[in-house]
């Protein structure tokens, strides 16, 4: 193994060092990882176009009331949440701005806030859940709403996953002005979750 | 022309965008719904 690695770190040899099976071509002038986070964001916007479509059938089309009779949405509480998840994406924002400057404080404080925020978000929307008063058996309008909201909570759950990730590789010394795609990438799918939360607030609580 | 797939920075524009559109739909929304 040594004989063969020996060569890697000397002379014309390093522009060659690569592990593992031989690189993929590539036709795309977007980055791979860009354009597999860009397809997989695309094919959420139909899944979440799916759930929509089923909340504006039973809203519009079928003109039932929104929210079934006998029931209430807080819309505070939620409207709070909101607000939590929105400063999330303002956070790692601050996190990547920072990393491409060389800041690795502003990097580890700002992945480490939007993790707790996002947590305290999915927390939030639990407990809402366990003292909302009604099951997605109830009514059409309720299965709607554990559909669209437990869909999107999903997604948080998801991004959680890939923000702890990312903590991890930050706390471990990863990631450098110049090599940063690792907190790009889920950055750009953690502002797609909150685009959709805008969205989903606004239909189902708001309206 | 503003693809918020192609970055981060483009995202979190894009997300204060929907922001900004979604508050001022709403806000129309509600007082047409509070004065009819």
């Amino acid at each position: 193994m040594e004989a063969h690695a020996a060569p890697l770190h000397t002379g014309a040899h390093v522009e060659h060092e690569h592990h593992g099976p031989p690189e993929a071509h590539r036709s795309s002038r977007v980055e791979p990882q860009l354009l597999g986070m860009l397809l997989f964001i695309i094919s959420e916007v139909m899944v979440f176009g799916a759930f929509f479509t089923a909340y504006f059938f039973i809203r519009v089309v079928d003109g039932n009331p929104w929210p079934a009779d006998g029931t209430e949405l807080p819309k505070i509480i939620a409207g709070f949440n909101t607000a939590v998840l929105l400063s999330s994406s303002v956070t790692i924002h601050w996190a990547l701005e920072g990393v491409k400057r060389g800041n690795r404080f502003a990097l580890k404080a700002g992945m480490l806030s939007t993790f707790f925020l996002g947590a305290t978000f999915l927390f939030v929307q639990i407990n809402e859940y366990a003292h909302i008063g009604f099951a997605p058996s109830n009514s059409a309008q309720a299965s709607v709403f554990y559909g669209l909201t437990g869909l999107h909570g999903a997604h948080v759950f998801i991004g959680l996953c890939l923000l702890a990730f990312v903590n991890i590789r930050a706390f471990r010394g990863h990631f450098s002005p110049e090599q940063h795609r690792g907190v790009e990438v889920p950055g750009i799918y953690w502002h797609f979750v909150d685009v959709m939360w805008v969205v989903v607030y606004t239909t189902v609580y708001l309206l | 022309m503003l693809n918020p797939l192609r970055s981060e920075q483009e995202a979190f524009r894009f997300l204060l965008y929907v922001a900004a559109i979604v508050i001022a739909i709403t806000a129309v929304v509600l007082i047409v719904r509070a004065l009819t």
